[in-house]
């Protein structure tokens, strides 16, 4: 697999994600939930920024950016088609193009900006101290796009590169994919049963919004 | 008469066109925009497909659509506003087998006061309401037929009378229901607690195996996505039956630019390809040609043409439904909106003017009649887009640390996502002169040439219609037993950008030159051999999901052109 960050810019981005979706190691409220290190985000992100080649000024094929189908057999037996990815048609290689040369750039500028304002490596800063970085406002365009590429490495299928071993899943109850074997008709019509909402500060508070609008 | 015909767009209008033509002897060429991920479309057995259980490639990486980076639209909320917004807009997928490769395949029936609007009910101040040059009764054998031909699942015992009583059906749908999801269940149950009338929604997915193409396995990633089992194939089937007489030619990832005409007539189009060195441009000859590249691109593409527009209408009257997004959080149970067909419930009771309150609410607010539309009972999203959801949300509640654990709590305890039934209403939308489609003076496709340029926003009807049926709504997902009833205008949740992806108008049928772009048969006036075959031509927006209506229209009037001298 091309690889788009060096050593260091892959250890910011890893630090940068486990502040956005935390692991155990990372916060001990997570205690059991693996987050972004342990889904290997990064992987993700260095996986699609490479996914056209594009590194050095040489495109490598194939490109890997639309999975293929139509299925992985991951709860069931046989090869993972999802594995193979689909052709590029010329227009979208294009588009896509565009697009991976811009994060790239906003990447490597990211990285130096938070690396900057962690006094010189982002990598030794405190737990606190990074996460204070991330909230800043000179660096919130990249902090958003780091928080959305945090969010498809944790719940993409996994021949993207992140989701590893379906820990992003896992955690949140989602089986992902489920074909070709599918539900039956008890599965889909039936009640799971009671199970009060989580009673976290965050869920009551975001409900509280939701509730006042 | 036959020759050769050109079919712009191989989606719920284009397939039907190619068929209807290719079985009446005509040579066809289907040029298609974009991709083709399907194999075996012309053989025999299963379709084969590269769609997956993606929400990445789907939901974040456009796959089943067009990618706005190389074709943008921009769109401006009235004629007075600058552009707000360049990127996707309203954007259906360009691909083979167009808007049907992401729907999720629901198929009711525009009602009959919807082709008779301005007779039945009256103008509107400010809006151009008309009739269709034809009538329910003249349009229901085609639903028939489409139903028949592409495979629908439904209940003719469970539909309520209001919707026998605008939409009176003939025949037993083809296939039973399948299984209905939790969330829709629990929702109708909140419908009827209002008095409403929710029933099995007719859709065209595979109940059972139907056209030798698979029965849904209830895979759950179904709204947006393309069918990894191509359980719900719709315009491949006649794209199939089409290719299968031998004498079609399906191009894709060929974009048509331009319609050739010469003394009130079209001699074929031009069109450009993309390749690895570079785009590749040709032409190719036609008698007739058939636009079906769905209501915003086919309006762009007359434009670029320079149609004739004696009524001054091409590109206007354009429809787009007013959604209102309704969220009905359970707090003491998991939806699993996940796993089944998405959305196997809907009510239309507000679909109709008549509903109690709805009149004397229209007259208080200045209007003659309101209504609502189809509303669609259940369903959630993926992970990926309510995460996203959190992202947003997290910089109100949480803003000095708006990630982190936070972040993963509200994912697990999935408040949008699992335990979350989604309630739309599909908002009837007025047609209006001043709702458009222009060629955009600045912003050009990767061809260099001028994007679609779409300005609309809810007119007062649509407002005062959505302002009648929020508290309904409410109500209904309370009574359902949600925690949480939330709902909002949809271009609430958006900025103003359209987002439902139903498009109509732009090329309005019409017996009359004067006041329509295309005459009773989707003939464009001034054009003795252009036809449009896709949403364009509607006169009204029903208040129902368009597409199957899309097919009934294209098959009424290409079977009528296919069996008359041109």
């Amino acid at each position: 697999m091309p690889r788009f960050f060096t050593g260091h810019e892959a250890v910011v981005v890893e630090d940068a994600t486990a502040r956005i979706a935390p692991g155990p190691r990372d916060d001990p409220a997570e205690a059991g939930h693996p987050g972004a290190r342990e889904a290997g985000v990064t992987d993700y992100i260095d996986m699609m920024l490479g996914s056209l080649g594009l590194i050095g000024g040489t495109e490598v094929p194939p490109p890997l950016v639309f999975a293929g189908g139509p299925w992985s057999n991951r709860h069931t037996s046989g090869p993972d088609l999802m594995a193979s990815f689909v052709r590029l048609d010329p227009v979208t290689r294009i588009a896509w193009r565009t697009r991976l040369t811009g994060w790239q750039r906003q990447y490597q500028q990211g990285i130096a900006a938070l690396d900057k304002l962690a006094g010189g490596d982002f990598t030794r800063a405190a737990p606190a101290e990074q996460d204070k970085i991330l909230a800043t406002q000179s660096v919130s365009t990249f902090t958003a796009l780091l928080f959305e590429h945090t969010i498809e490495g944790l719940y993409a299928n996994p021949e993207y590169g992140g989701n590893r071993g379906l820990t992003g899943w896992k955690d949140i109850g989602f089986p992902g994919d489920s074909q070709p074997r599918g539900y039956t008709g008890d599965e889909v019509e039936r009640s799971d049963g009671h199970e009060p909402v989580d009673d976290a500060s965050v869920v009551a508070a975001v409900l509280r919004l939701l509730g006042a609008l | 008469m036959t020759g050769t015909a050109v079919v712009i767009g191989s989606g719920a209008g284009g397939s039907f066109a190619a068929m209807e033509l290719a079985e009446a002897g005509w040579q066809v060429v289907v040029f298609e925009k974009g991709a083709n991920h399907f194999s075996n479309l012309g053989g025999e057995g299963p379709i084969g497909t590269a769609f997956a259980n993606d929400s990445l490639a789907t939901q974040v990486r456009n796959f089943p659509g067009t990618d706005p980076e190389v074709f943008p639209r921009t769109w401006r909320p009235n004629q007075a506003a600058a552009v707000q917004y360049t990127g996707s807009v309203d954007e259906l997928p360009q691909l083979v087998g167009g808007g049907t490769v992401h729907w999720d395949a629901k198929v009711p029936r525009f009602w009959d006061i919807d082709f008779q609007q301005l007779s039945a009910l009256g103008p509107v101040p400010g809006a151009d309401v008309a009739d269709w040059p034809f009538s329910y009764a003249d349009i229901a054998p085609y639903y028939d037929e489409v139903e028949q031909l592409i495979g629908v699942q439904g209940d003719t015992e469970a539909i309520p009378d209001i919707v026998r009583k605008h939409a009176p059906r003939a025949k037993q749908y083809p296939m039973p229901p399948g299984p209905q999801q939790r969330s829709s269940i629990a929702v109708a149950a909140g419908a009827t607690a209002i008095g409403l009338h929710p029933y099995p929604f007719p859709m065209a997915i595979n109940s059972r195996p139907y056209n030798g193409q698979r029965a849904c396995n209830d895979c759950g990633f179904c709204s947006g996505f393309g069918c990894p089992a191509v359980a719900r194939p719709a315009a491949l089937i006649p794209l199939r039956r089409a290719l299968r007489t031998g004498r079609v030619r399906l191009v894709p990832e060929t974009m048509v630019t331009k319609v050739r005409l010469r003394s009130g007539a079209a001699t074929g189009v031009n069109w450009i390809r993309m390749t690895e060195r570079g785009p590749v441009t040709g032409t190719q000859n036609a008698d007739i040609v058939v636009l079906a590249a769905s209501a915003i691109e086919t309006v762009r593409l007359a434009l670029l043409s320079k149609f004739p527009d004696q009524s001054g209408k091409i590109g206007r009257r354009l429809m787009l439904h007013s959604f209102t997004d309704g969220t009905a959080i359970f707090l003491d149970e998991r939806m699993h909106a996940y796993r089944g067909r998405s959305i196997t419930q809907c009510a239309e009771d507000a679909a109709d003017p008549d509903f109690p309150g709805a009149r004397a609410f229209a007259r208080a607010h200045g209007l003659p009649y309101l209504r609502g539309g189809l509303m669609e009972l259940g369903g959630s999203q993926d992970p990926i887009t309510e995460a996203q959801s959190y992202q947003t949300l997290l910089g109100f509640v949480r803003s000095a640390r708006p990630f982190g654990t936070d972040f993963k709590q509200l994912m697990r305890s999935s408040i949008l996502r699992d335990r979350l039934a989604g309630c739309q209403i599909i908002g009837h939308d007025l047609p209006y002169l001043g709702h458009t489609v222009t060629l955009d003076p600045t912003v050009r496709d990767v061809f260099g040439l001028p994007v679609a340029r779409v300005t609309w926003s809810p007119g007062q009807h649509e407002q005062v219609a959505q302002q009648f049926w929020i508290p309904q709504l409410k109500k209904m997902m309370t009574k359902a037993g949600a925690g949480v009833a939330l709902a909002v205008p949809a271009t609430e949740n958006s900025g103003g950008l359209p987002t439902g992806n139903h498009v109509m108008g732009g090329m309005m049928m019409g017996a009359d030159p004067a006041t329509s772009v295309t005459d009773s048969y989707g003939r464009v006036h001034g054009l003795g051999n252009v036809f449009v075959a896709d949403g364009s031509v509607f006169v009204t927006s029903g208040a129902h999901n368009p597409t199957n209506t899309i097919m009934a229209v294209t098959l009424r009037n290409i079977r009528h052109l296919a069996g008359t001298p041109a």
